[in-house]
């Protein structure tokens, strides 16, 4: 089993030109091009190659949680720490000649993955959470100038991240905006699920003549993870005269397929760190530039404020901006697999649903969603027997399985609904696939859950924290 | 060595016969391995601007990177918030606040700017601020914080009161009649004056401010609250912030304090300032007080906010401490500041006692600096022919006003040299003979190219 999963990586394709493809859309094929570095490209790494890149893992732990903070291979580490100690030897001439040169070169390398037009359209900033606050800002002005009326609406997901939930809070709420969560059913069986809720929602956004000015729109779900199909509820934004949308896709490059013109959004932010292999912290914002958005500013304001988004968030006071600058490198790591970015999304969703439906099996239960909704994470029911009642009981079930069987995977609680029987799931852990993943961590996962089961374990008998 | 060394504490004389443990504190050569990664040809003499971190804290924090990355969610539940506030309490007593609850976390003195301008921002536009209140703040305030105001206060119409103050300085009576001519301008018209922002120590032209005093003439005069911009005090000056009584007191700790980029303190008064502060990246923890939100703004790196404790530990291997370190950094910038001006021809641009470790020294003005362009120019020549870091700053002359002379003529321009543990006097020596030279050349800033 365990060398299934890696025979992909073995191959050692005697024709380079023949790693492009694996994808129909044209805008990508940019992607698996190989950098025009070496006379002979670089050989595809081997196993133990990639056990070596992420030896600074800790080998104890099944380590099937790269949503919440990612990874980074020590290829990409090593060149990050170059990166600092050029600053650390003459940080003045670094400021003066390096720094903003090489925020370009990710920022243009980007661009090219992404499929934006210009790279003015693109900015660099620390995470998703930061890209959000920035969108929400020029909201709050909008209400705050008059531009907006009292009561004027913002949609979201109901499963929007924690963050962005309290940062709708802080910037649209607090102005005197209306807020609308889109409930959304989990677990859910098909688009057509999503698309009905949130076409509802923004009817309702829409009644006594209120503007729907902005949707923010989850491309992956964090808790559960689903994948939305954003292009369609665009579209359906543009139809409903919504003046803004607002694509939340911290999980989205390395993860779905992120292609700008397709998807069609006014502001699109995903995290690298997460799926694309950078070092903590680096996401990027895409502005689209028909969009009216000169009124988008970095809440941390420089020198640099009115030069553009992109100029201001280059430049946010002293920092360290290192893990801003290794994107070129990162480039080089994944085009060191089979089908480059691509290949790494294909073989990671694969393995992801053959893992669940293996981890599903062995418990008697079922995924939160079909297999075409996921990426390269997706919702395990847990056995309903553990009796996870409460977020509490996640959360605790979860230190349970990192203290006690070395496993690292986060839990969602989802409460049973009206009319639901007793022995009901009511637990899901969300599983991820990423490179440095082996058959054995989901072993670790079903063993341990097989053995709390045979133990007539319930999250109740958890020692109250 | 060619001069007193300074890292013994004895300014006065060399002596062998100094009665302590050979390896009681950290030696000329420990200190070269310390700093072993700067560049070892360049004349360093701009600690102000970037700051510098010994290799000892470098190690510390790369130990707290690999943890993250060894693990980030055990990293995450178990480590990273004790660490943030072990880092806060070292800092609560360092500057002698009352709570740790006062006392936040963030990147940068930019950062910290951000915070207290928003809520001064959203305060007119709730209404709570008249249209034309005013923020005041000084004329050579740095860039950033110019920009934030305009960003957040006169963006939601509030007004803006700049207070000029002289340059070169000759005592700090000249800055306070200054600070009381532009309370009366900003209270004119029935205004209030709601923010006064009060540099500690000025960027450019660099200067200490009797901040203590300005902060009780401030609240003498009704100002509703004073927030003081320390970007550079921590490590170069006493920081006391019962003592200075300010409502808000930021300082980067990556300056003058040896922590790796970038951490700042933001110091709240716990009775003065109200829980409406907020960090303008807004996470989960929003609503949990500052200190909470500003420890979580979304997964970062926050291994230079850890190191505080390596930090102290690196600072008490020298006499005296932080403040053994501040003394000689001063004594040292000062001297070597009087043996430029000596050797040019020009002057200080403020008398000893109203610097710390940084002082301007006045360029000689056959050099023709007549620009900011002019500054860039010079330095960037500095750097790049002459391996000498340092900046440089254009004085504009005053309508009407006498400028400083010297031999040739007006002093346009100023270097700001500073002096932390890492530099020797062969760095000013370089720095005085690429001037020296410049001039024997009958170079004037026009003629100057980058290479």
């Amino acid at each position: 089993m365990a060398s299934s999963l890696h025979s992909n990586h073995t191959q050692i394709c005697p024709n380079p030109t023949a790693l492009n493809g694996g994808s129909a859309s044209d805008g990508k094929s940019q992607i698996s091009k190989k950098p025009r570095l070496y006379a002979d490209p670089p050989p595809l790494f081997t196993p133990s190659d990639i056990i070596s890149e992420f030896s600074h893992h800790d080998p104890a732990v099944a380590r099937i949680n790269n949503g919440s903070f990612g990874c980074c291979p020590s290829l990409v580490l090593s060149a990050q720490n170059q990166l600092q100690l050029q600053w650390l030897r003459q940080p003045d001439n670094f400021y003066f000649n390096q720094l903003q040169p090489k925020i370009i070169q990710s920022r243009t390398i980007i661009k090219d993955i992404i499929n934006a037009d210009h790279v003015d359209e693109v900015s660099i900033v620390d995470n998703a959470t930061t890209a959000a606050a920035i969108v929400l800002q020029q909201i709050a002005w909008g209400f705050a100038e008059g531009k907006f009326c009292r009561g004027d609406a913002a949609v979201m997901l109901h499963y929007a991240y924690g963050a962005v939930k309290k940062s709708v809070e802080a910037y649209v709420t607090r102005v005197g905006g209306y807020v609308i969560e889109v409930p959304l059913p989990f677990p859910v069986s098909s688009v057509d699920e999503i698309v009905k809720e949130f076409r509802q929602a923004l009817r309702r956004g829409k009644e006594n003549g209120r503007k729907v000015r902005l949707a923010v729109i989850d491309h992956v779900t964090s808790m559960p993870t689903v994948v939305i199909p954003v292009k369609e509820l665009v579209t359906i934004c543009r139809e409903e005269g919504v003046d803004q949308v607002f694509v939340d896709a911290a999980h989205g490059i390395g993860c779905v397929d992120v292609d700008m013109k397709q998807i069609g959004a006014d502001f699109y932010a995903s995290n690298l760190h997460k799926w694309f292999f950078c070092p903590p912290s680096v996401a990027f914002l895409y502005c689209k530039k028909s969009t009216n958005n000169s009124d988008l500013h970095h809440p941390v304001v420089s020198h640099e404020y009115g030069n553009g988004l992109a100029i201001e968030s280059s430049w946010i006071g002293t920092r360290d901006y290192s893990s801003y600058l290794v994107v070129p490198k990162v480039l080089e790591f994944i085009n060191r697999f089979e089908g480059g970015i691509e290949g790494i999304k294909k073989r990671n969703h694969e393995y992801v649903v053959e893992m669940g439906q293996m981890l599903v099996k062995a418990w008697g239960t079922h995924l939160g969603c079909p297999p075409e909704m996921c990426s390269s994470m997706v919702m395990v029911g847990l056995p309903a027997c553990l009796g996870i009642s409460s977020d509490h009981d996640a959360l605790e079930l979860r230190s349970f399985l990192r203290d006690k069987f070395g496993v690292e995977v986060p839990i969602y609680y989802r409460p049973p609904k009206d009319g639901e029987e007793g022995g009901v799931v009511t637990g899901y852990a969300r599983i991820s696939y990423q490179v440095y993943n082996k058959v054995e961590d989901y072993y670790k996962f079903r063993d341990a859950i097989n053995q709390l089961v045979d133990s007539a374990f319930t999250c109740a008998s958890l020692p109250i924290s | 060595m060619q001069h007193d060394d300074p890292r013994n504490g004895e300014s006065t004389h060399r002596s062998s016969k100094k009665p302590k443990i050979s390896s009681q504190f950290i030696t000329e050569s420990d200190i070269r391995d310390e700093f072993s990664h700067h560049h070892p040809r360049v004349a360093r003499i701009n600690n102000g601007s970037f700051g510098s971190c010994p290799g000892s804290v470098l190690a510390a924090q790369r130990h707290w990177q690999l943890q993250f990355l060894r693990q980030p969610d055990a990293f995450y539940f178990n480590s990273l918030r004790d660490g943030i506030t072990a880092s806060r309490k070292i800092i609560k007593d360092l500057i002698n606040a009352d709570h740790v609850d006062e006392v936040s976390l963030v990147d940068n003195a930019t950062t910290a700017a951000a915070i207290v301008l928003q809520r001064i921002g959203r305060s007119f536009a709730e209404g709570k601020f008249q249209k034309n209140d005013t923020v005041l703040m000084l004329h050579c305030a740095y860039e950033a914080v110019k920009k934030s105001i305009q960003a957040y206060v006169t963006r939601a119409g509030g007004s803006v009161i700049e207070v000029r103050l002289p340059f070169p300085v000759n005592s700090e009576v000249e800055i306070i009649s200054e600070l009381k001519k532009s309370i009366d301008e900003g209270k004119s018209n029935g205004r209030r004056i709601r923010l006064a922002i009060i540099d500690h120590i000025t960027s450019m032209p660099s200067v200490v401010i009797p901040v203590k005093e300005l902060v009780r003439i401030c609240r003498a005069e009704g100002i509703e609250q004073v927030f003081v911009d320390a970007a550079h005090a921590i490590g170069s000056v006493k920081v006391d912030v019962k003592e200075v009584g300010a409502d808000f007191y930021v300082s980067n700790l990556h300056k003058w304090f040896f922590c790796p980029p970038s951490v700042a303190f933001l110091y709240c008064n716990k009775s003065t300032t109200s829980s409406d502060l907020h960090h303008p990246v807004v996470s989960h923890e929003y609503g949990n007080g500052l200190p909470i939100e500003s420890a979580w703004t979304g997964t970062r790196d926050y291994s230079s906010q850890l190191v505080v404790p390596a930090v102290l530990e690196f600072v008490n291997r020298f006499e005296g401490g932080i403040e053994g370190i501040m003394k000689r950094n001063h004594d040292q910038v000062v001297k070597m500041g009087k043996m430029l001006a000596e050797s040019w021809g020009t002057n200080l641009g403020s008398p000893p006692e109203m610097s710390a470790a940084m002082i301007m020294v006045g360029l000689p003005s056959r050099l023709c600096l007549n620009s900011e362009k002019d500054a860039l120019k010079l330095r960037s020549h500095l750097r790049d022919c002459y391996e000498v870091e340092v900046p440089i700053f254009h004085q504009v002359p005053k309508d009407g006003e006498e400028g400083v002379r010297d031999k040739d003529g007006f002093i346009t321009g100023y270097v700001r040299i500073s002096h932390q543990v890492y530099n020797t006097l062969e760095d000013y020596e370089k720095l005085r003979d690429a001037i020296n030279q410049l001039v024997e050349d009958g170079k004037t800033c026009k003629m100057l190219f980058k290479e």
